[in-house]
Formats: structure tokens, sequence, C-alpha cells
């Protein structure tokens, strides 16, 4: 498939490789107690005994978490440690990498989403996702934001459309101004909504594709390193942009910036090399008083 | 200015040396493209220039030219010039020299009379010499001696006249002759593209600057040269054909614009002949061809990258294709012939054209459409599926607009190839050498419903069509003329038109891609 998806694939056989001989026993003992958080709020997805193997790469080990309801879940730990695969199982993304193989259950609302004839494209809607490079479409902005809804049929738009007078160009414009607004980004484009979005800066991208995502309505936004392209005004944006978004949506994000996740995040997951879940705790427990000395070595920056 | 030991970045002050090279490279590049000229005939080599024949003017100039390139050597040699030159002038242009005056030994001793055995004997002897005159001694005297002393040969024999106008070699063994106008002309241009490649190492003081100096003025002389030919081709084409094309052309009157030779067939009845049914012919036989080929190719490209798993089973589909796009169009023809012909009423036909040039654009179609959708990036795709929208969704309204413009380089580069076959069509759809304006295929009011099967049918589509460049052909093999009054115009009248259709064609894809690609950036 891609090529960031090889690069992840490889970084997880390295590194698996090199922990199982040092670190898997005292994972084994400590997992139960650490990580059997139980954060405030209704459970909107649960993890339970996640295994994902990419061929021979067992990339994840058996991880079991739940994500409460409108707050932002940071996942944080150093590259290759599986935290971007554990989100991408969250919409099945993984799915689209043939090589890779996942064992356990996901359960978004008690439905386990990997359980036979889910409709990955109902999924999908609800659970919505963002990348870590921006991604806009080479179309106009206002393509870019109404493209989901299109494609679902949820606005008609198009010349069959209007031929037979089944447009909606105000329900489209309607769509297009709301989700603009959620994402802070309809002030800097209202005037130019047919312009191409290759035209806009990172920062503007981003919060467009994040916009592109809001128009669907999901209930869980995933979020891939959302800011690690973007310089330090963007990035704070999007920061500002995701504590707002908790509000309403569940929000789960993977970043490499601890400083990001002891920001923005409610709760904060460490995943440390091996495809583990050493410690999920309330944020400030976990950048002030982790359990684990492993964790407490990453943060402070002896390890990883 | 503080410091005294500052390096020179910018130097203005032009030495007497660098001015003199400069002129002589300014000099072979004259001569270069008065030896251009001659060589197209646009003037000749017995002009008077100055008093004498321009044949002698040209040795006279090659002579100069050598005599200066080797001071310049010299001069760097002796260090009465400031220049920087590498110990050797490098292997490259040591196997050059080698090659160039084993070439002129053999020439020269066999045109004295040596037998085979004497002329390698000699050829190898100044190749000997000059490959240790240009590899051993230092850059200057190595790259500007063997030069200078080629250009000044060359000058000599034109300035005796040993080769002049009126020189004729009759080839031995072969029924051909050389003549003076043709080779006069190329011995200049040679000469004058190896002086002027060392007067330009000259000037730019040898070294790692002389050498890309030198490069610089190699590349460009060729590159003109390629120009002036490709312009040439076009332009000699264009003032034949415009006589024919515009015969009969006026403005006003009845129509408006008439303009006899593209609006008249070539029958009897015609009082001014044209290409009328060859020129619909040709443009319905590649709407015909892209039609098929387009939607075809590009669903298999869609295929082949989108679905397919990759392995060996689109590994041999790849080779298959770029198999089939190299293969020989009679071969197509022959296909067209002996299997579509008996399908459709067993006689040469327009659909039967159509198909077979659809056939040989297929591949081409196929393998840039495959290209152009593996270049879409897959952050598109996975941003598509992350919203929940389906695969073939997402090809459609993602993947595909992003691959149009690819996908119309294609089938621009097949058109122009299609548009100009000669040998499938004549095998698939023949049609009279000097059709009449009726011939012309009349295909969209040809189209007739029936009752019964096959409830749609054209006779226009399954008659024999004449096109542009089987008309040429046959006209030129077949020395036919009917009743046209100048038929050598004609033919050049046609060969223009048909240059033209293929270039409306082009402007057309041009255009589209164009459009496409302002669409996707801005």
């Amino acid at each position: 498939m891609s090529q960031t998806d090889t690069a992840e694939t490889t970084a997880n056989r390295t590194d698996s490789q090199g922990i199982s001989t040092t670190a898997g026993e005292t994972v084994e003992e400590t997992r139960p107690e650490w990580t059997s958080y139980e954060a405030g709020g209704e459970t909107k997805l649960a993890v339970d005994d996640l295994d994902v193997h990419y061929g021979d790469d067992h990339a994840l080990k058996g991880v079991s978490m739940d994500i409460p309801e409108q707050s932002v879940t940071a996942l944080i730990g150093p590259s290759g440690c599986g935290k971007s695969t554990f989100l991408r199982c969250l919409n099945r993304m993984n799915d689209r990498i043939r090589a890779a193989n996942v064992d356990g259950t996901v359960e978004l609302d008690d439905e386990d989403i990997y359980q036979d004839g889910v409709d990955l494209v109902e999924l999908r809607k609800r659970v919505g996702m963002v990348f870590q490079s921006p991604n806009p479409f080479p179309k106009s902005i206002r393509e870019n934001v109404s493209y989901g809804p299109r494609k679902h049929g949820d606005i008609e738009t198009g010349l069959l459309a209007k031929l037979t007078g089944r447009a909606e160009p105000d329900r489209e414009e309607a769509l297009v101004e709301r989700s603009l607004e959620r994402a802070a980004l309809w002030g800097e484009v209202n005037d130019r909504l047919d312009d191409n979005a290759l035209g806009l800066s990172g920062g503007q991208q981003q919060r467009l594709c994040i916009a592109r995502c809001l128009a669907v309505d999901p209930e869980v936004i995933l979020m891939d390193e959302p800011a690690s392209a973007l310089d330090p005004i963007a990035t704070s944006k999007i920061e500002d942009l995701i504590e707002d978004l908790a509000q309403d949506y569940t929000v789960v994000v993977v970043t490499h910036s601890m400083q990001q996740a002891a920001r923005v995040s409610d709760q904060t997951a460490v995943f440390l090399t091996g495809g583990e879940l050493v410690e999920y705790d309330d944020t400030e427990k976990i950048f002030e008083n982790p359990e684990s000395q492993r964790v407490e070595d990453y943060i402070s920056g002896k390890f990883g | 200015m503080s410091r005294a030991t500052q390096s020179v970045l910018v130097r203005d002050d032009r030495t007497l040396y660098e001015a003199v090279a400069g002129t002589a490279v300014g000099l072979s590049g004259v001569a270069f493209a008065v030896g251009l000229a001659a060589l197209l005939g646009v003037v000749t080599i017995d002009d008077p220039v100055a008093g004498f024949e321009l044949s002698v003017a040209f040795g006279a100039v090659l002579l100069a030219l050598g005599a200066s390139v080797v001071g310049f050597g010299v001069a760097s040699r002796f260090g009465y010039v400031d220049a920087a030159p590498q110990p050797s002038a490098g292997i490259v242009a040591a196997a050059a020299f080698t090659g160039i005056w084993f070439a002129v030994g053999a020439i020269v001793s066999g045109a004295v009379g040596f037998g085979t055995g004497g002329r390698l004997g000699v050829g190898v002897i100044l190749g000997g010499i000059a490959f240790a005159a240009t590899a051993f001694p230092r850059e200057d005297i190595g790259s500007t001696v063997p030069a200078g002393a080629v250009a000044g040969l060359c000058g000599l024999f034109l300035v005796t006249g040993v080769v002049g106008p009126g020189w004729k070699q009759v080839l031995v063994g072969y029924n051909a002759a050389l003549f003076g106008d043709t080779v006069v002309p190329l011995i200049v241009l040679f000469a004058s593209l190896v002086a002027g490649w060392s007067a330009a190492k000259a000037y730019g003081g040898f070294g790692a600057r002389g050498r890309n100096v030198g490069a610089y003025v190699l590349i460009y002389l060729v590159v003109c040269s390629i120009l002036v030919v490709l312009i040439g081709l076009v332009g000699f084409v264009t003032v034949n054909g415009l006589p024919g094309l515009f015969n009969g052309f006026g403005v006003g009157g009845a129509a408006l614009i008439s303009w006899p030779f593209l609006t008249n067939g070539a029958g009897l009845l015609a009082d001014i002949a044209g290409v009328f049914p060859a020129l619909v012919g040709t443009v319905w036989l590649v709407i015909g061809a892209v039609l098929f080929a387009v939607p075809t190719g590009v669903g298999a490209a869609v295929f082949l990258s989108e679905y397919a798993e990759q392995g060996r089973f689109t590994g041999a589909v790849e080779v298959a294709t770029n198999g089939l796009w190299s293969t020989p169009s009679i071969v197509f023809g022959l296909f067209g012939a002996a299997f579509l012909i008996p399908r459709f009423g067993n006689q040469k036909s327009l659909i039967a054209g159509m198909l077979t040039l659809g056939f040989m654009l297929l591949p081409l179609v196929l393998i840039t459409s495959r290209e152009a959708i593996l270049a879409v990036p897959d952050e598109y795709r996975d941003a598509s599926a992350a919203l929940g929208v389906s695969k073939w969704q997402t090809i459609r309204s993602v993947v595909l607009p992003a691959a149009i413009p690819g996908v119309t380089t294609g089938v621009i580069l097949g058109v122009g190839r299609i548009a100009g076959e000669t040998a499938p069509i004549l095998l698939t759809m023949g049609g009279g050498v000097l059709p009449a304006k009726s011939a012309a295929p009349n295909v969209l009011s040809g189209f007739q419903l029936s009752a019964s099967p096959p409830f749609v049918s054209n006779p226009a589509l399954l008659e024999a069509t004449s096109a542009l460049p089987y008309q040429l052909y046959a006209l030129i093999t077949a020395g036919l003329s009917g009743n046209i009054q100048n038929p050598q115009e004609y033919a050049w009248g046609l060969a223009l038109t048909l240059l033209l259709v293929v270039l409306v064609f082009y402007a057309v894809g041009i255009a589209t891609r164009y459009y496409f690609r302002r669409k996707l950036h801005q």
C-alpha cells in the first residue's frame, strides 16, 4: 500500500524485536493494574485485548482501554510503538493494509466493529479521521467540505440534480459554513470558497481537513499527529480547536509531543516500544505521578 | 576593499586573448549556420563571397579557425595567458579525436589511392598520434592541437579546391555518387563544430570553466541544427503545400468563405479538385478510434491499478501491453483485414479501420492511464475512505479527475501516431484514390433504426472510405491524376492538410489537458 504504511511496518518490526527479551516479563505482571483505569463519563469506545500483526510482526500486544465520551484522549509514545496502529484500528483503516491482521474487539457504543457484517461506510461516517499531513482533495474548498455528504447522497448537487430540480444549494451552503465555522476556518476563507484548497497554507489545509471530517457529522474524531507538519502558530490553533471539539465529540489524538498531550487531553495512554499499552490514566496523573518507572523515564526524557 | 587577498568574483576586464577566442567561437557559429543553410539549399557553394566562391571562403575561415585554435593552446601552454588547464584533456576527448583522425586518415589515403590495408594502416597511425597528442599533453595542448589540425586540414581541402563545387566521387560498388554541394557543407559543419568546441574551451580558460563553456557551445550548436531541421521540414511541406491548399480560395460571395480544396471532392465534376472525403474520413477515423480506445483503456487501467492484486498477472499484462504498443502497424492492419473485415460485411469499411486503429491506440492509453492513476497520492484515497466513501466513488470523484491530465497526454501522443498511419487503413479501410464529394462518409445522419436485429445500422460505417494518408500514398505510388490539373500541387496540399489535421487534434488535446490541470491546481 502506501509508503507511510510500509515505513510504519518496518519501524514496528525493529522495535518489537529489540524489546522482546528485555521488557516482556515486567509488562505481563504490571499491565492489569496500571491500565485498568476507569475514566469518568460514558464509555464511547471499549477496546478489549486488541492484537495486531503485520505479517509476522506483532505490532500491538493485548491492548485494552475504555475511551470516554466527549473528552480528549491522547496516545503518546516513541516512534513505532503502535499508537498509530491502535488509532487506525478504531475505524478499521487497517483493513486497507493487506498484511494487517487484527484480533480482539473494539466496541463502539457496545457494538463490536470487528464482527461480521459491519458496514465500513457507516462505521467511518461515525468515526472520522484526520491525518498527519494535511490531505485536502485537489478541488475547491466548498467541494472539499461537502465531499462526504455529497458522496453519501445526503446532499444533492451536480448537474442531474440541478436539471431535475432536486439540487439543494442552500443546504450545501449551510453545511459548508457550519463545518468551516466549527473548524475555526470560516473567517479566513469565506470569500474564496471556490478557490482550490491546495492554495491554502498548511495549517489552514489541516483545519479544512477537520472541517471535511466534521461535515459528515461523526461521533468520534481520530487524529493522527494532526499538528506535526505545522508551525507553532498553526499548531496552537489546532490545539485550541481540539479542546473545543471535545465538548461535542469524542476525540482521540496521537501525538509525539508530550507538551501537546499535557495541554489538550483529559486522559493519556502511554504506549512504549513493542506495542504495549504501559499506562493509561488522567493526564495530570500521568505527567505528575506515573505509576510505572518506564513511563516516568519516558516522560522525563530518559528513554524514548 | 580592505582585504588585499580577496579573490576575484567579478571579472569585467576582458583581455585581448578572450576577445580573440570569443571571436573565434562566434566565427565557428557563423560558419556552422551558413554550412547548414548550404546543406538545405538556401545558399549554394559556388555563390561568390568577396570575389571567391563560397566553398573557398569556407576553407579560408576554417584555416583561420584551425590556426587560431592551435595558437590559443600554445599561448596558454607557454604561460602567455591566464588559464587553468587540467593535466590532461581526458579520455572522452582522446577517444573522440582518435576516432576522428582514424576516419580522416582512412578517407584521405583512400582518395590518394591506397588499398584497404594501406588505408587501415594510415588510419591507425593517425588515430594513434591523435590519441597521444590528446591524452598525454596538458589540457590546453591536448584539446586544441588535434582540433585545430582537423579544422585546418578541412580548410586546406576547400581552399585548394580538392573538394569544391563540381566535385563528384562515384562510390565504387554502389549505383550512387557523392557531390560537392552536399559534401562541402558537411565538411564545414563538422569542422566548425570541432573548432567551435575547442575555441570555446580556450575562451573559458580550460579547466572546469573551459569544459563548461565548451560543452555549452557544442550542445547549443547541435540543438540549433536539430531545430533548423525540424523547422525546415515543416516549412518545406508548408511552402510546397500552400498553393494546393489555397487553390481557388476566396473570401466573400455567397458562401462567405469558399475553400474548394477542403470542401470539394476529386471527382470529374469538381472544377477544383479537393480532399473533402479523405479529410472527413480521417476525422471520423480518429474520433472512432479514440471513442473505442479511451473508455476501454482507462477502464483496464483502473482495474489493473486499483482492483487487481499487484503480482504476476498484472506484470504479465504490463509486458503484453508494452509489446502491443511496439508491434508494427502493418501487423494490426493484417489482424483487421483477417479478423474484422469478415465480421463487418466482408469488405473494407470505416468501422474496421476505426477498430484497427483503436486497437493500436489502446496499449498507449492503457500504459499512460495506469501511470497517471498510480501517480495519484494514496493520501487522497485514505482521506476519502476515512470519510466513509466507497472505493468506486473514490475512484470516480478523486482518483480519475486527478489522473485526467496524464491520460490526456497519452491520448495526444497516440492520436499523433494513428492519424498518420497508412498501413492498417490500406488493409482495412481502402476507399477510392480520387473520391468524389459524394463518397465522403456521412456518419451522423447515417444511423438507421430497424425493427429486426441488429436494430441499429449505419451504412456509412460499413463502406470503404478514404483517409488522407492513404490517399497520399495511393496518389504517389499509383501515379493517378484523374482530372486534376496539377497532381503535384494537389499531393503537397494533401500532405499539408494531414499535418494540419494532426496539429488540430494536438491542440484540442493540449487545451483539454490545460483545462483539467487548471481545475486541479487553481
